[in-house]
């Protein structure tokens, strides 16, 4: 009876030494990934719409401008136009969806320092506009 | 400390003792060579004059049975060249309206740079230990070494500072990779060869995972760095980069500054958050 219930901490012991080790692993690894360049070069996730259609950017800054494309893959829409007014970290971006319905986003980059950052605005599609939270992964 | 960074902090002591050992034990070619030490590049200097080997090769190290490293850089944060304004020892500027003298940042660069000043550098990756790469680490105060591995015609730049790690300067006239083939990484890939006595390098492949000045000068993967190391005499060695990133800044731009010989060895550091 005593030994089973030694072995049986012993092995709840090891098992929350491994769960702690993977998560402090996990955050070791984010850490590492942060990116401090470019503030927009990366992807982006966010969901707009009463449907919470998922939206994916990728954006990249070829130092003249911002190459981007929505939802990469078979569905790829490429941007038309982006840009970002770094005065005041507004980012705006231009697109047309397969329909033939033009997109724009409009939004505020905020929390630049986190590798987490976000972009705060409106996903407007066919002249609907959406609130949005675009958050860079 | 992340368990990350004791497995490279473990890694990185191990792999330092071994090419310490390597190299505190030079070949007979070496060793035979390293005891001159001849001419010195400035005559007016009441330095000793900078150490040769046998061959007339500059000796950018200690010479056998002394010790001593480079340290006390003459500015610590990066600034263009001719450029005056005030700045403190952790690149924090008096007056964030300077920001747009220290370098030809474009608009977006200038903005970040402005910003990371503002918040008082609060999100250095240095921080959280990630490496103080590129010129910073020339900077640092923990200092460095510059040990010519003669054998395999390169050269270890061994950092005192950060997480006391090394980078590789290879001079056996390989070509440089291809920007866009290359992994980008903290210290980049480096070539280099010898203009007199002065070794020139060329870096690329950087990632933009650290800041490469202490005050948060931005810079991307499009990072090109042509530096200089010049041994003026015994006790001094002057450095030069040219910082080429056409995605961040407007035009190339040069840097210098001066490090003193040190006496003494590296104290040891390892960085922990």
């Amino acid at each position: 009876m005593i030994l089973t219930r030694l072995v049986s901490r012993t092995i709840r012991r090891v098992i929350s030494q491994l769960v702690l080790g993977a998560l402090t692993l996990l955050g070791a690894l984010h850490s590492v990934q942060a990116q401090e360049g470019y503030p927009l070069d990366g992807t982006w996730r966010g969901e707009w719409g009463k449907e919470a259609t998922v939206a994916v950017l990728v954006m990249n800054w070829d130092g003249k401008a911002i190459n981007g494309r929505i939802n990469p893959g078979r569905n790829t829409i490429n941007f038309t136009k982006a840009s970002l007014d770094a005065a005041i970290w507004q980012v705006h971006v231009e697109a047309t969806s397969k329909e033939g319905q033009p997109i724009v986003i409009d939004g505020k980059l905020e929390n630049i320092g986190s590798y987490n950052r976000t972009i705060t605005g409106t996903w407007t599609q066919n002249g609907v506009a959406n609130p949005i939270v675009l958050t860079r992964e | 400390m992340t368990v990350s960074n004791k497995l490279t902090t473990l890694c990185t002591a191990f792999a330092l003792a071994t090419m310490l050992a390597a190299c505190s034990e030079p070949s007979t070619e070496a060793a035979a060579s390293a005891e001159a030490t001849t001419a010195t590049t400035s005559a007016a200097s009441t330095s000793a004059p900078a150490p040769r080997y046998a061959d007339g090769a500059i000796n950018f190290d200690r010479e056998p049975g002394k010790v001593g490293y480079w340290g006390k850089a003459s500015q610590h944060a990066l600034i263009e060249k001719g450029v005056e304004v005030g700045i403190n020892e952790n690149g924090l500027l008096a007056n964030v309206a300077d920001a747009a003298k220290v370098a030809p940042l474009m608009d977006w660069s200038l903005a970040l740079y402005q910003y990371r000043q503002a918040n008082g550098l609060k999100d250095d990756p240095v921080k959280g230990c990630i490496s103080p790469a590129g010129p910073r680490h020339l900077q640092d105060p923990g200092g460095f070494r510059m040990i010519q591995d003669r054998n395999f015609n390169r050269v270890y730049v061994m950092f005192g500072g950060g997480n006391r790690n090394w980078r590789l300067i290879h001079l056996d006239g390989r070509a440089p990779p291809n920007p866009d083939e290359v992994t980008a990484t903290y210290y980049g890939y480096s070539t280099g060869h010898w203009d007199g006595d002065s070794l020139v390098v060329e870096s690329s492949g950087f990632n933009d995972r650290f800041w490469f000045s202490n005050g948060g000068l931005p810079h991307t993967q499009a990072l090109h760095l042509t530096e200089r190391f010049t041994r003026m005499d015994h006790d001094t060695l002057t450095y030069q980069v040219t910082v080429n990133d056409p995605n961040t800044y407007t035009r190339p731009w040069t840097a210098e500054w001066a490090l003193e010989w040190v006496d003494g060895e590296i104290k040891e550091h390892f960085c922990e958050q």
